[in-house]
């Protein structure tokens, strides 16, 4: 379920918290749904577990994901995710539009993009 | 917990290891890493109980190591030239690993089996640099040892092999907090399995760190300043400057958000902080202690 890019520039665990993300906010993990242990991550993916923990923990703070101790991590509610993390994406939507602007691409189709996904 | 102490190894008075102080965690997985002739070998070597320091401690849970075979029955060490019997099987070379840990699990030699394409009946020296390698990986794993010491593991095993052995180290790592202490040249591959880095060089610990705090402590910026600005200001302390068209590409000893707070007084148009992988933490960090490509024409 998650692969690992080895010629990505970030680290491993920026790689593995990105694409746990991607699952949760698509819908692929439902919330309440068991994430895989980190002893299992570790093994398929021939990572060292406390890579694998500090991302799960990372997430966690983040509000992506909740852990039941003894019964491991699981999915969060959708919109759960922290201000934090809410800033830091406006900032990439902003570099994005500005980019978008540059190369000529209209307010009005801007806005239209916009609609197209609140109704995804 | 591995605890070495200004261990001194001299060998006709050259200082292989020249007062090392280490400490790798229980539970860690600790990468060894160096220039060709650092002392990583050597340090491996005093901690399986091969050689014995000429001064300093080497500890492993707070007993020394040296003839301590309670001790070393839980180390399991595939050192770089692996030692089995002239005539020996994978087979033969079990009894002899079974009877020397009292730790040694057959059940399992035997689901280890299936991950090795190895025939144990068939002669060591029979076989080919990767398959023993692969042998000794059997083996040792076989022995559920609570340290493992691995000289440049996974040289001359192929990329499924490697993956497959890592993954049997790091499930035991995961399931059974075994402690690793690694040395390896293929920092892309440490990056994956270690939690813990130590640069060696000359005999002496040149920097011990966690991955974790390595990456927070270097970081390399893609900066553009304003028109007016041509050369880096010199307020900042660089490690290493490039500049490509008016883009400069910096390394600075410090994390990414004391760096962007640093270069927001220069105005910059654009600053993008990129994360550094550890070949480039390994070539910066000993580009200061000299040791640089050398432009040699031939």
């Amino acid at each position: 379920m998650i692969s690992l890019n080895y010629r990505d520039s970030r680290p491993i665990y920026e790689q593995i918290k990105d694409e746990l993300r991607k699952l949760i906010v698509t819908g692929a993990l439902a919330a309440g749904e068991k994430l895989p242990s980190v002893r299992v991550l570790a093994t398929r993916l021939s990572i060292n577990p406390n890579t694998i923990q500090r991302a799960y923990n990372d997430l966690e703070t983040e509000g992506y994901i909740y852990s039941v101790p003894g019964k491991g991590s699981f999915a969060g509610e959708r919109g759960n995710a922290d201000a934090a993390r809410r800033e830091l994406l406006k900032d990439k939507a902003r570099q994005l539009l500005r980019e978008l602007r540059v190369l000529g691409v209209t307010p009005a189709e801007l806005e239209a993009l916009l609609k197209e996904g609140e109704t995804t | 917990m591995i605890e070495i102490q200004n261990a001194v190894k001299k060998f006709d008075g050259f200082a292989a290891l020249d007062g090392i102080t280490l400490t790798v965690p229980t539970g860690a997985v600790y990468g060894l890493v160096g220039p060709n002739g650092a002392g990583k070998s050597t340090l491996l070597r005093c901690l399986n109980g091969v050689y014995r320091t000429d001064e300093g401690a080497v500890n492993i849970q707070g007993e020394p190591v040296w003839e301590n075979p309670a001790l070393k029955a839980r180390i399991g060490s595939i050192p770089d030239d692996w030692h089995y019997f002239l005539q020996a099987s994978t087979q033969d070379m079990m009894k002899l690993y079974r009877g020397i840990y009292p730790t040694f699990s057959m059940e399992r030699y035997k689901k280890l089996e299936d991950a090795f394409p190895i025939d144990p009946r068939k002669a060591i020296r029979h076989l080919s640099k990767g398959m023993q390698k692969q042998a000794a990986f059997w083996l040792t794993m076989s022995c559920m040892p609570d340290y493992l010491l691995l000289d440049e593991p996974v040289d001359g095993l192929d990329p499924v092999m490697r993956r497959q052995v890592w993954s049997l180290v790091l499930d035991d790592v995961a399931e059974r907090g075994t402690t690793v202490l690694v040395s390896s040249h293929n920092l892309r591959e440490l990056e994956d399995v270690c939690d813990h880095v130590g640069i060696l060089d000359h005999g002496k610990v040149l920097l011990e760190r966690s991955l974790e705090q390595l990456q927070d402590n270097m970081v390399k910026l893609q900066v553009v300043f304003p028109e007016e600005v041509t050369e880096v200001p010199s307020g900042i302390p660089a490690l290493h400057a490039s500049r490509l068209g008016r883009i400069h590409t910096l390394i600075l000893r410090m994390n990414a958000t004391e760096a962007e707070a640093l270069l927001a007084q220069y105005n910059p148009v654009l600053v993008d902080a990129v994360p550094l992988t550890l070949e480039e933490i390994f070539i910066y960090e000993l580009g200061g202690a000299n040791y640089a490509v050398k432009d040699i024409v031939l």
